[in-house]
């Protein structure tokens, strides 16, 4: 109510703050709305970390793991580079925290899981859909999947 | 020196607010590191290097920018106060110029003396209405806000050029408050994409 407020800032003042606080807001609906396709294309680092989480909650150092096994060796992320590509895809609502529990594999310190969201679910699938009609527009130019003569 | 604590030491490079949420996870993460590597080999420290030379850099440029967007807060108060300074400079420019007028009338006035101070009240009226037009923040009333601006602008510097009436200070006001405020609406705003930072 904006009258409420007259006394401390005036009621223009608080209708000016009322504004941008709207504005604001609406910028996070907008960002809300975003299709699957507004995040694309995903750094590899990152479309490996939530191809990882797409086994279900990890923790960083199983995600680390994970990322290095699937790529065979060629993606290696450091904590910089995973903790700093979870603090942009927790901000974009890609990934969700879990629970803060000690690892079984590991029993030492408690540690901090995180797990996809529907909507980083939606994006890792659109971009893997990108990068798969890549794939066959690359094979129908015989530039992958023939033997070399 | 152990190597957790020269990890420490690295960790300095990254954003206060980043290492107080994360911090404790990395160093978890570099001890694992450690068990499972030979932390006494150069490839070890180069790789732990690299990763923060990497990634500290895009995250301190991240935390910048997000100090930048809290800012409009700040913009908006600032704004709000121009708003209000300019609705009182255009009461008292037209004021002003009604009480030379008065002044001019039992005197003598000339021809360019009394264009300048028509000019004048125009263009204190426009700075009024473009003060009132910055208090509502919408896109019409920046719009109108930028038209009445530049309008009282053109027309301040004409009385200035026609008959030199005006003193040093409401020059600078008259002249310095309008482009003060098309420089402020004129100023990009931001927009938000997804960003995924300088990862590789």
């Amino acid at each position: 109510m904006p009258g409420t407020r007259a006394g401390r800032g005036g009621y223009i003042g608080y209708y000016i703050e009322y504004r941008y606080i709207e504005e604001g807001a609406m910028v996070t609906r907008r960002r809300a709305g975003r299709p699957p396709e507004a995040y694309l294309p995903l750094p590899p680092a990152t479309f490996h970390i939530l191809l990882a989480l797409a086994d279900g909650e990890l923790h960083g150092y199983a995600i680390m793991k994970g990322v290095a096994a699937r790529s065979e060796g060629t993606v290696r992320l450091g904590p910089g580079t995973l903790y700093g590509s979870l603090k942009r895809l927790l901000e974009a609502g890609l990934v969700e925290e879990g629970d803060e529990r000690a690892a079984p594999e590991r029993g030492d310190e408690r540690r901090r899981y995180y797990r996809l969201t529907h909507l980083g679910l939606s994006v890792v699938r659109a971009e893997a859909r990108r990068l798969d009609a890549m794939v066959r527009a690359a094979r129908r130019k015989k530039l992958i999947g023939v033997r070399p003569a | 020196m152990s190597a957790e604590r020269i990890y420490r030491l690295l960790l300095r490079a990254y954003p206060p607010d980043f290492r107080s949420e994360y911090g404790r996870e990395m160093v978890l993460l570099f001890r694992d590191q450690c068990r499972e590597s030979d932390v006494r080999t150069l490839g070890f420290w180069a790789a732990v290097i690299w990763d923060v030379a990497c990634s500290a850099p895009a995250l301190r440029a991240e935390a910048w920018h997000t100090r930048g967007r809290l800012s409009t807060r700040t913009m908006g108060v600032i704004m709000k106060l121009a708003a209000m300074l300019t609705v009182l400079v255009g009461v008292l420019g037209i004021l002003n110029a009604g009480v030379e007028w008065g002044a001019g009338v039992t005197g003598t006035i000339g021809g360019m003396h009394a264009l300048s101070l028509v000019l004048g009240v125009f263009a204190s009226g426009l700075l009024l209405a473009a003060g009132v037009a910055v208090l509502r923040p919408t896109q019409q009333g920046r719009q109108a806000a930028r038209l009445a601006l530049i309008a009282s602008l053109v027309l301040i510097v004409a009385a200035r050029l026609l008959f030199p009436w005006m003193s040093i200070f409401s020059q600078l006001v008259g002249i310095g408050l309008p482009v003060a405020l098309l420089i402020a609406l004129y100023w990009p705003r931001k927009h938000s994409t997804p960003s995924w930072g300088s990862t590789p």
